[in-house]
């Protein structure tokens, strides 16, 4: 375990390089997030972005640099570490939503719960009370396939915060949404930042940038190339 | 090169996990299926098949030199197919160092010719002088081997050069024509083979027309092949059944396994069939795709699977009709070609079903197929499973096989065959040991002491033993063993051979007095001889000569002749045997001794102290080692059983591996959303596992009964072959923690099957798979 240097530094990425056989997709990144911060990172397709994500989130391990998630440093963390700290330490919003499909949203939600022991009715407990703050209750009981995109997303969103995670990371989030079900999913991070929860979202979206982010940073062929301070549409 | 081509081989290159598996499922599945169909081809007619390849004799006929020439025989004999005219002597053995019974020996020059081609299976033919072949079923060669010497007072030293089987049972051994002089023969044997023999009539029509210009009394004696081939199916049927069963077990598994596979890959590529026929494929083209996508790995597997079937089948099978004299183990060309061809129909129509229906599927609707099926069961299954208290990897993973209902059942029906095949196996090899154990006891506390030359019956003593020779008489021997420390119990006994009125082949009567009830054989049904003139009898004895409990029959021995009374049936694996009370043995052997003690020593007793007593007391008295106690038909059995069992069950977990390979791939977006959201790689495995775990424990309990109910009818099957009774020591084998072992049997295919797949998913790339959308 690392000490942070920002004491208030959600995630803090030092030197970071990731390559493959054919490629290098990041290239000597430094980042450090800091808490209660809406991160957007933008770039053209195959830059780096996803990489990016997928190094905070624990789901892919640089090839050098450090990168440490709320005092915990990733690269000495064993595959069964790392899902720990994914089930307590994040929350996981995908543009393809990743909702399991024999499941009903409530139990999709309740399931991520579940994974840290918590009983079955306390977890519906508690995804009932999301997707009352979602306003989705009316469908709990329904199940992906018979659910609107922005609803899916939605749901996605209460698995997300379902452990109360610091970090909520969101790869392209609107990205397979129509344009007012995209509206509605930005309004809701826009609420979460708002009320205090660290957002890192990877997207294209210019729009989703300017109405959520604090902070753009650009990534440009594995290296940061701009980074810049937001003020909210 | 076509599009359909190189669509089907690009699909191949690209999914190598799934072309590895087709091809090794349907390798295994083909050798499978050679090994039972051998084995049923094996089951159907071993004797005829022995008989067929040994050009075995129709008749066997013995003449009286004195009364006919050799070249009256020849002349006979006219046109009908015939082996001999060859010299004949008899040799009584009784006198020699080791006792053989009395045998036919044969002077023949070679082993082959028309008619009665004798398999020299160990060994070679005796060409010499001093020589001898014996004969003996292949791989029974018992206590002496090539190089033993056989010495009979006023013989010649006979060396054993050969073991040599003839399935007509033309002769017990065989010498050089210019030996059989020295043995002093007393017989011309003639072999024929007749045009027709197929009934008893058309045997006695044959037997007519070679002896009609001999003269009337120059015949000795006949051999028909019908009453070879009844003793041998009786001895050996036991098999049959036996072979039968394990055969259709395989022919099942093999069929399950390969529909389930080719059918899973069908069906997991539903969401490519989609794409190709968005690209402008026909439909017939698409299912062309996929119909040559399975075959290619499936034509190599069912190849290599063929060759190995013949490889590694054949030792099971030569194991099992070995005993019928069956040499040429090649199997029948149709089991080959039945499997050759057989197989990759069977792949073709295990893959048309699914590409038929993915043909008339619409282009958006079969992407849309390509992921998992949810019905409603399905999700009723997983809501219920959501509010358990169990981990929610393991509820995830009960509920996982509601997804896929044919794949699931079709990966049960498997696991509920293995496991049968495993009852079923466990069964049969508890059978045949209690029935072995009853038969031949071989108790650690009983020990046997010779006091004298048998009376008949075979009893092989290593070269340079001398023959027993009690000092003591047999009262006196009786009273010393009853008197020595640590005796419980003391049999004694003789034996006579005796023949039967009415019989066909002579019986051994073993007279016993003392502790029979203790160490006597088991009774069946009636009761031990308690006065003269009781017998009681094995039901084979019964079932050979078509007689009952109850039943009088007349034995004669020594010239003297009485009538005994069946009392009662006694379990034992010799048909010839009858079991008197000593008070019977003054009628037909006046003033006989035991020849033989059977003592029965106390908890603790040393045995070396135990016999050195006993031989300090008599010298004369010769201790026999224990008994091995082991059958070769039981050790055959047990060892086909365990080997068949091991193939099954292999074959029954490979169905269950592809089965979570296929699960794995179509649901990769899922676990690796699973993994996402905190999953450990060991939950992972545990969903996997557990999947297949709950078809494991289904499977055994299916499995378990139907292997007892299938158990219930191959053993009384195999013991009425034998001629015997299915007594209750074989049918209840099947005990409380036996069940419970055997129900796990499931869980353990499933397990086994399913854990490197399931690791190999957990290791899966969560960033790989979420961002390949």
């Amino acid at each position: 375990m690392a000490a942070m240097q920002n004491a208030d530094a959600v995630v803090e990425l030092t030197n970071v390089r990731k390559e493959y056989s054919d490629s290098t997709a990041l290239d000597g990144v430094s980042l450090v997030v800091r808490a209660g911060e809406a991160v957007a990172v933008m770039g053209p397709s195959g830059s780096g972005k996803s990489t990016l994500l997928n190094m905070i989130a624990g789901l892919d391990r640089p090839t050098s640099g450090q990168v440490i998630v709320h005092g915990s440093d990733l690269g000495v963390l064993g595959e069964t570490g790392l899902a720990l700290f994914r089930r307590r330490g994040i929350g996981m919003i995908f543009q393809f939503f990743n909702l399991l499909d024999d499941l009903s949203a409530l139990d999709n939600v309740a399931l991520a719960a579940q994974l840290t022991g918590m009983k079955a009715s306390q977890a519906r407990a508690r995804a009932l009370e999301l997707f009352g703050e979602l306003g989705i209750s009316s469908r709990r009981n329904i199940y992906p396939a018979q659910l609107s995109g922005g609803e899916r997303q939605r749901v996605a969103v209460a698995r997300a915060l379902m452990n109360r995670p610091a970090l909520l990371l969101a790869d392209e989030p609107t990205g397979a949404l129509d344009s007012r079900s995209g509206e509605q999913v930005m309004d809701l991070l826009l609420d979460l930042n708002q009320i205090g929860q660290t957002l890192l979202l990877v997207t294209h979206d210019e729009r989703l940038a300017t109405r959520c982010a604090t902070r753009v940073i650009e990534v440009v062929d594995g290296r940061i190339a701009r980074e810049h301070s937001m003020e909210r549409a | 090169m076509s599009a359909v081509w190189s669509a089907a081989w690009a699909a191949v290159r690209r999914r190598k996990l799934q072309t590895i598996v087709i091809g090794v499922v349907v390798c295994a599945a083909s050798a499978t299926l050679v090994m039972a169909l051998g084995l049923l081809d094996a089951s159907a007619a071993p004797f005829d098949r022995a008989f067929a390849t040994q050009q075995g004799a129709h008749l066997a006929a013995a003449f009286d030199p004195a009364k006919v020439s050799e070249a009256q025989l020849k002349q006979a004999a006219g046109q009908t197919v015939s082996a001999g005219p060859f010299q004949q002597a008899t040799v009584d053995t009784s006198t020699g160092e080791v006792f053989l019974g009395t045998l036919t020996v044969v002077g023949r020059a070679d082993p082959g010719g028309q008619v009665d081609r004798v398999s020299v299976w160990q060994g070679r033919w005796a060409t010499n002088a001093g020589e001898i072949v014996l004969s003996r079923t292949p791989g029974s060669v018992g206590r002496m081997g090539v190089g033993f010497e056989l010495r009979l007072p006023g013989r010649p030293v006979l060396k054993v050069v050969g073991f040599a089987h003839s399935v007509t049972g033309s002769a017990d051994a065989w010498v050089s024509p210019a030996q059989i002089g020295a043995l002093q023969p007393n017989a011309l044997q003639m072999l024929y083979r007749f045009t027709q023999a197929d009934t008893a009539a058309q045997v006695e029509a044959g037997q007519a027309a070679v002896t009609a210009g001999v003269p009337q009394d120059a015949l000795l004696g006949t051999l028909s092949h019908l009453t070879v081939k009844d003793k041998a199916t009786s001895e050996l049927g036991v098999f049959i059944p036996f072979l039968m069963i394990f055969g259709i077990l395989g022919l099942a598994v093999a069929v399950l396994i390969v529909a389930n596979v080719v059918s899973g890959a069908v069906v997991a590529g539903l969401r490519h069939i989609g794409m190709l026929k968005a690209i402008g494929f026909t439909p017939d083209q698409v299912m062309a795709v996929y119909l040559v996508m399975v075959s290619i790995p499936a034509f190599a597997g069912c190849v290599l699977g063929t060759l190995v079937g013949n490889l590694f089948a054949k030792p099971i099978v030569q194991d099992a009709v070995e005993g019928f004299g069956v040499d040429d183990l090649s199997f029948a060309p149709w089991v080959n070609v039945v499997a050759a061809l057989g197989m990759p129909v069977l792949v073709a129509s295990a893959a048309l079903v699914p590409a038929l229906r993915a043909r008339r599927l619409p282009a958006a609707r079969a992407i849309s197929a390509g992921t998992t099926a949810h019905t409603g069961r399905a999700l009723r299954v997983q809501r219920w499973l959501s509010g358990t208290r169990l981990p929610r990897s393991v509820s995830l993973g009960l509920g996982m096989p509601f997804a896929r209902a044919g794949r699931s059942a079709l990966t049960l029906a498997s696991v509920v065959l293995g496991v049968m095949t495993v009852t079923l196996a466990a069964g049969v090899t508890m059978s045949m040991t209690a029935y072995n154990d009853a038969v031949r006891p071989h108790f650690t506390d009983r020990v046997e002491l010779m006091a004298g030359p048998p009376q008949g019956g075979p009893a092989v003593r290593p070269q340079g033993v001398e023959a027993p020779a009690a000092k003591l008489s047999d009262a006196e021997d009786e009273s010393m063993l009853r008197s020595l420390p640590g005796t419980t119990a003391v049999l004694a006994g003789t034996q006579l051979d005796a023949e039967v009125a009415g019989g066909t082949q002579e019986a051994t009567i073993l007279f016993y007095r003392g502790d029979t009830a203790i160490l006597g054989p088991r009774v069946l049904t009636g009761h031990w001889p308690d006065g003269p003139g009781q017998v009681v009898v094995p039901s084979r004895f019964l079932n050979q000569r078509g007689l009952a409990v109850g039943d009088t029959v007349t034995v004669q021995a020594r010239g003297n002749r009485t009538q005994v009374k069946i009392v009662g049936v006694v379990l034992t694996n010799n048909a010839d045997e009858i079991f008197a009370d000593w008070s019977t043995v003054d009628v037909l052997a006046p003033g006989a001794r035991a020849s033989f003690y059977l003592t029965q020593m106390a908890s603790g007793t040393d045995r070396d102290a135990y016999t050195a007593a006993a031989k300090a007391a008599d010298p004369g008295l010769q201790v026999l080692p224990p008994r091995d106690g082991s059958s070769s038909t039981a050790v055959i059995i047990i060892g086909a059983a365990v080997v068949l069992t091991l193939v099954l069950g292999a074959v029954a977990a490979l169905g269950v591996f592809n089965t979570v390979v296929l699960n794995a791939r179509e649901r990769r977006r899922d676990l690796g959303m699973l993994k996402s959201i905190g999953m450990t790689p060991r939950q992972v495995t545990v969903l996997l596992v557990t999947s297949m775990g709950a078809l494991g424990v289904l499977g055994g309990l299916i499995g378990v009964p139907v292997g007892i109910v299938v158990h219930q009818l191959v053993v009384p099957a195999m013991a009425h072959a034998g001629q015997a009774d299915a007594v209750d020591i074989l049918m209840n084998v099947y005990h409380a923690p036996l069940l419970a072992l055997l129900a796990l049997t499931g869980v353990v295919i499933a397990v086994v099957g399913a854990v490197v797949p399931a690791r190999g998913a957990a290791r899966l790339s969560i960033a790989t798979v979420l961002h390949n959308e």
